[in-house]
């Protein structure tokens, strides 16, 4: 017997040979420690969806997209307040850069993002107590000054209030709002929603608007410096002229102004042949609203050609449905009046350029004059504001108070919105008024002001596409335009239900983020993958025993799980040395377990039952197993481990 | 992998687990208790499997294995039998299905010829190594190319170290016993190893021969229930074959080659008890013919051995003091067994039926083993290689007597003429 005699040192011995016990138990680990098989370890590192990235509040959309999937409205309308106090007005007034942006584009079509951020806002204003309040420390005793009650004004205040200050916002109209309520009209952004998200911001306490009171003249750059710190948010609402002759005849007016006062529910006049002059979005928001107001027509006359307009595609199409006409690559060159009223205007093709200091300078086209009859001329080519009760060397001509990178002004008075960046977004100046709340907060704290951290953004070839299945996107629904073309009030773009807003959500790729989808945790042939915390999707990688095979990246849908050289880490001898899962946007995640669940219970079920049939005899069943399922401890007389005495009969 | 599920008459399906026939099957088998039935070696293959009352078949088909699974598909559509049977697309998914069957804590068979043998390759130390006692029932086909049905014992040999026990039946008869002895010893738990029982193609697996049938009692008596001691069960989770450290690789093949050596005195003990309960007894490992006051001996495995004796009957007429012996083992092959048969012979002439292309006698396989075993015998013989009955041909008395002829001179010359001799292609 060339056996005999053999003998297996203790440290080498398996309980029984060529079983082991599996490396899902940490005697399987210690027996087989192939981690150092490894060249890539698998990490859960997290990149920011682009998104996320594009808005410039820093909405956590894929985190709220998840939990509208998962139908926890309050947990998405929770998250959205981090970071925007009025999802109710963006929800319907945003230009959504987030959905420019969205990565879904190339796989079909964008998340309609907006849509849901205003189901999830509305959810919010519907709620009996605003839930956010409970959230807010007590107030610290210090007041920060700011000017104007706008988006960047509300939104200082609103993250003011979260840090722990109390706010003065000085706003110059008898109505706070700013641009929302003076700028945007009411069938954009209904008047009771925006009343509503002021009201809510109120309750919180904290925060006062002193209405009717202007800068400059109720309260003085002096007034403003006594405060702990201040935050100018004024905007830009004066319209620019335009100097051409007969632009003082009655009957031609601002466009920004127009919107103002129909805005203010002052009485305003427009005839029935309206012109718009200018290219932008409120050329079209204007022309839009004479049409409304006077029952007439409206065209919008500008320098851009067709495709250099600005005005966003969706207002564009909106605004042809309900009749705007369009006259681009033209110039208003005279306003024609009778009896110092207007009559008409002489308008000329003519090309956008610029001069040296890339202002707009019309290059007109001899020969192509041709008068046209008119009875109102709303101008709406830009705007500028009144800065002259500054210090001369705080603003610069075209209406814009100048700031360091981090919108500081001087000492604690920052700067946010249009009056620092020109005619932006709403969404702009919210992230403004964030921002500032941050840095105010520093300086107050004696803390540095730093760049804002760079960011690693997931794109599209980064996600497995081939998880995706093609679903359109659920376009919101709109008023019909002969309906909403003869009011004020109704509101042409309509809300989701609740069931589209789900739908919808459930399109979202959570680009770079790990929404616990298990997919890591099912393909892994190594039973490397854990979920210590099956309710909150995070996983982590048993380092003692993945041989780095990469599965898992590869079939990682979102793109979060990547490789990382072993040799990045800091101690190569060493394969338990870095934790390697974490996912920043707690409990989002990992709604889809209970399959895995099911099936592991049902294939033990399966497996209890077929040990239960009958015996004849009533012996043990076979196998050896007790009814209970147990094995009985039979072991092998030639496997133990003790020496080999090869002298068995 | 299709499972193949054949539903009882009235669509039901009947709830028998492992240990149980179905009573159509123990109907047939009181039938059956005490005849005699003419059986080809197929036939007596799948007769065992059904006494074995086995709970998982893998089939893939080729020849000539295939009438054994034909047989048993056969047993199963005719409520016979009561078993899972998986026609696999291939031998290697084939012998895996069985592995994860056997591995489960059912009874596995499964089969094959020449290159399905070979194909299914990566599986052998798989499923010896994870210690897994499952049957694969070969009957014998030349390898690939040309093309050809014949019997050539290569297909099986390949897979002689592999750690499966493996043995050659002559008969019918000795291939039901054998299927049934390989199963009882492979699943002792002193043993633990999967079992190859092999047949000659043709010669044995498609000539009928008669076959006693034992009752059930008998054979449940002789063969109780399969238990594996670590079946893979959810609730109890254990690895089998999982990857180890390098350091973790000898002692896994030293209980491997322990299992193999322990599985000698199991055979004896095995084949005794078989003989207790059936009333056929069986030498353990070396059939010894005519060996006694023999100078020269054939050795020889599998159903060639027929022809064999008589041409010996034949030799021993004219005065040739020749014996033969049979090996019916050849994994663990039985050294000390082989020495004590040839312990009074001077030249040994060793019949290969097989392909060992290159090896140390440019012969077959089976004769550097047997010199290997010889070479500490205390008469140590003048072994040589007989290559014969390759491609399926029989091998005639008259090239029996060629041999015997061949190894008289080697006992008069006192050395062997060649290390291999190509029966049929010499003088």
């Amino acid at each position: 017997m060339s056996v005999r005699g053999t003998r297996i040192p203790p440290h080498l011995q398996l309980p029984i040979a060529g079983v082991t016990p599996p490396p899902t138990e940490k005697e399987g680990q210690r027996l087989f420690p192939t981690g150092n098989f490894r060249f890539f370890r698998p990490v859960y590192k997290d990149k920011t969806p682009p998104c996320n990235n594009a808005c410039p509040t820093g909405e956590q959309i894929q985190k709220y997209l998840d939990f509208v999937k998962h139908e926890r409205y309050l947990d998405g309308y929770l998250t959205i307040m981090e970071d925007n106090p009025m999802p109710s007005v963006t929800g319907r007034v945003c230009y959504h850069p987030c959905e420019t942006a969205c990565n879904r584009a190339e796989h079909d079509e964008p998340i309609g993002i907006r849509s849901v951020e205003r189901f999830l806002g509305d959810y919010g204003l519907d709620l009996p107590e605003e839930p956010i309040k409970d959230t807010l420390p007590p107030l610290n005793g210090t007041t920060v000054a700011i000017v104007g009650s706008g988006p960047a004004g509300l939104a200082a205040a609103y993250h003011l209030r979260r840090r722990g200050y109390s706010s003065v916002i000085f706003e110059a109209l008898d109505k706070p709002g700013g641009m929302l309520r003076a700028g945007i009209p009411h069938w954009h952004l209904p008047e009771e929603v925006l009343d509503a998200e002021i009201a809510k911001l109120l309750s919180l306490g904290g925060i006062e608007i002193r209405t009717s009171t202007r800068a400059g003249q109720d309260i003085s750059w002096d007034g403003l410096r006594n405060y702990a710190a201040a935050f100018l948010a004024l905007g830009q609402d004066v319209g620019k002229r335009l100097p051409v002759e007969g632009i003082q005849s009655r009957g031609v007016g601002g466009g920004l102004e127009f919107l103002r006062e129909t805005g203010l529910g002052r009485p305003v006049k427009v005839g029935r042949e309206v012109l718009v002059i200018g290219g932008g979005n409120t050329a079209s928001d204007a022309a839009r609203s004479a049409i409304r107001l006077g029952g007439g027509a409206a065209t919008i006359v500008s320098l851009e050609s067709e495709e250099e307009l600005l005005i966003v595609a969706e207002d564009l199409e909106q605004a042809r449905e309900e009749g705007v006409l369009f006259s681009p690559g033209t110039s208003l060159v005279r306003v024609l009046s009778e009896n110092g009223h207007v009559t008409g205007a002489v308008l000329c093709d003519a090309r956008l350029a610029r001069d040296d200091n890339s202002a707009v300078r019309p290059e007109l086209i001899p020969g192509t004059e041709r008068e046209v009859v008119c009875d109102t001329i709303l101008v709406a080519i830009g705007q500028v504001q009144q800065l002259d009760w500054l210090p001369e060397h705080l603003s610069d001509s075209s209406g814009i108070i100048t700031a360091d990178e981090h919108g500081r002004v001087e000492g604690n008075i920052l700067v946010g919105g249009d009056v620092m960046r020109g005619p932006s977004m709403v969404v702009d100046a919210l992230g403004d008024g964030k921002r500032a709340a941050r840095d105010i907060d520093r300086l107050l704290t004696a803390q540095a002001l730093t760049p804002e951290p760079d960011v690693t953004i997931m794109p599209y070839e980064g996600l497995n596409s081939a998880y995706f299945r093609h679903a359109p996107r659920i376009e919101a629904p709109l008023s019909p335009a002969a309906e909403r073309s003869r009011s004020q009030k109704v509101e042409v773009t309509l809300a989701y239900s609740e069931e589209q807003a789900v739908a919808e959500a459930d399109r979202c790729m959570s680009c770079g983020v790990c929404n616990g989808c298990d997919n890591c945790y099912i393909v892994c042939p190594d039973v490397s993958v854990l979920r210590d915390a099956r309710e909150n999707g995070h996983y982590s990688i048993r380092t003692t025993y993945c041989k780095g095979c990469l599965v898992c990246v590869q079939e990682c849908p979102t793109g979060c799980l990547e490789k990382v050289p072993e040799m990045d880490f800091d101690a190569p001898e060493d394969v338990t040395r870095m934790e390697t899962a974490f996912a920043p946007y707690d409990g989002a995640h990992a709604e889809q377990s209970a399959f895995t669940k099911q099936l592991i219970e049902d294939t033990i079920a399966e497996y209890d039952a077929a040990r239960r049939q009958p015996v004849p005899g009533g012996g043990p069943p076979p196998n050896g197993h007790p009814p209970n399922g147990r094995p009985q401890n039979v072991k092998p007389q030639n496997l133990r481990n003790e020496d080999h005495d090869g002298g068995r009969p | 992998m299709t499972t193949v599920h054949v539903e009882e008459a009235g669509g039901q399906r009947p709830a028998y687990g492992p240990g149980l026939r179905t009573p159509a099957g123990e109907e047939r088998l009181n039938g059956l208790a005490g005849t005699r039935k003419r059986l080809n070696g197929c036939a007596a293959a799948a007769y065992a499997a059904l006494y074995a009352n086995v709970d998982v078949i893998t089939a893939y088909a080729i020849r000539p294995y295939t009438a054994i699974m034909m047989n048993l598909a056969q047993f199963i559509a005719d409520g016979i039998l009561d078993a899972e049977y998986i026609h696999a697309d291939g031998e290697h998914a084939q012998l895996s299905a069985a592995f994860g069957a056997g591995s489960c804590g059912a009874r596995a068979f499964t089969g094959s010829s020449g290159v399905g043998v070979t194909y299914a390759y990566e599986m052998y130390s798989i499923i010896s190594g994870a210690r897994i006692p499952i049957q694969m029932s070969i009957a014998d086909r030349t390898l690939d190319p040309p093309g050809d049905f014949g019997s050539e014992h290569t297909d099986a040999l390949c897979t002689r170290d592999m750690g499966w026990l493996m043995g050659w039946a002559a008969t019918p008869q000795e291939e039901f016993d054998k299927s049934l002895l390989a199963y009882a010893i492979g699943e002792d738990p002193r043993v633990l190893l999967p079992q190859m029982v092999v047949q000659d193609g043709y010669f044995v697996s498609h000539i009928s021969g008669e076959v006693d049938m034992p009752s059930a009692e008998q054979v449940d008596t002789f063969l109780p229930p399969y238990r594996l001691p670590f079946p893979l069960d959810p609730r109890q989770p254990l690895s089998h074959g999982p990857q180890i450290h390098p350091s973790q690789g000898p002692p896994l093949q030293l209980e491997r080659a322990r299992a193999m050596e322990d599985a000698i005195p199991v055979i004896r003990e095995k084949t005794d008890e078989f003989a207790r309960v059936f009333g056929r007894q069986y030498p353990h490992f070396v059939e010894e013919y005519r060996l006694d006051d023999a100078e020269i001996a054939i050795v020889i495995s599998g159903g060639h051995s027929v022809t064999c004796r008589a041409a010996i009957n034949r030799l021993r007429e004219q005065g040739v003091k020749i014996g033969m012996a049979r090996l019916l083992w050849i994994r663990p092959f039985p050294s000390d067994d082989l020495r004590h048969a040839l312990r009074g012979v001077r030249a040994v002439g060793v019949v290969e039926t097989n392909l060992g292309l290159g090896g140390p006698t440019y012969g077959g396989i089976l004769a550097p083993d047997v010199t290997a075993a010889m070479y500490h015998a205390s008469n140590r013989p003048h072994i040589t290689s007989f290559m014969a009955g390759l491609g399926g041909e029989t091998v005639p008395t008259a090239e029996f007597e060629w041999m015997a002829g061949k190894l008289g001179q080697a006992v008069e010359r006192g050395g062997v003429e060649k290390a291999a001799h190509w029966v049929g292609f010499e003088d």
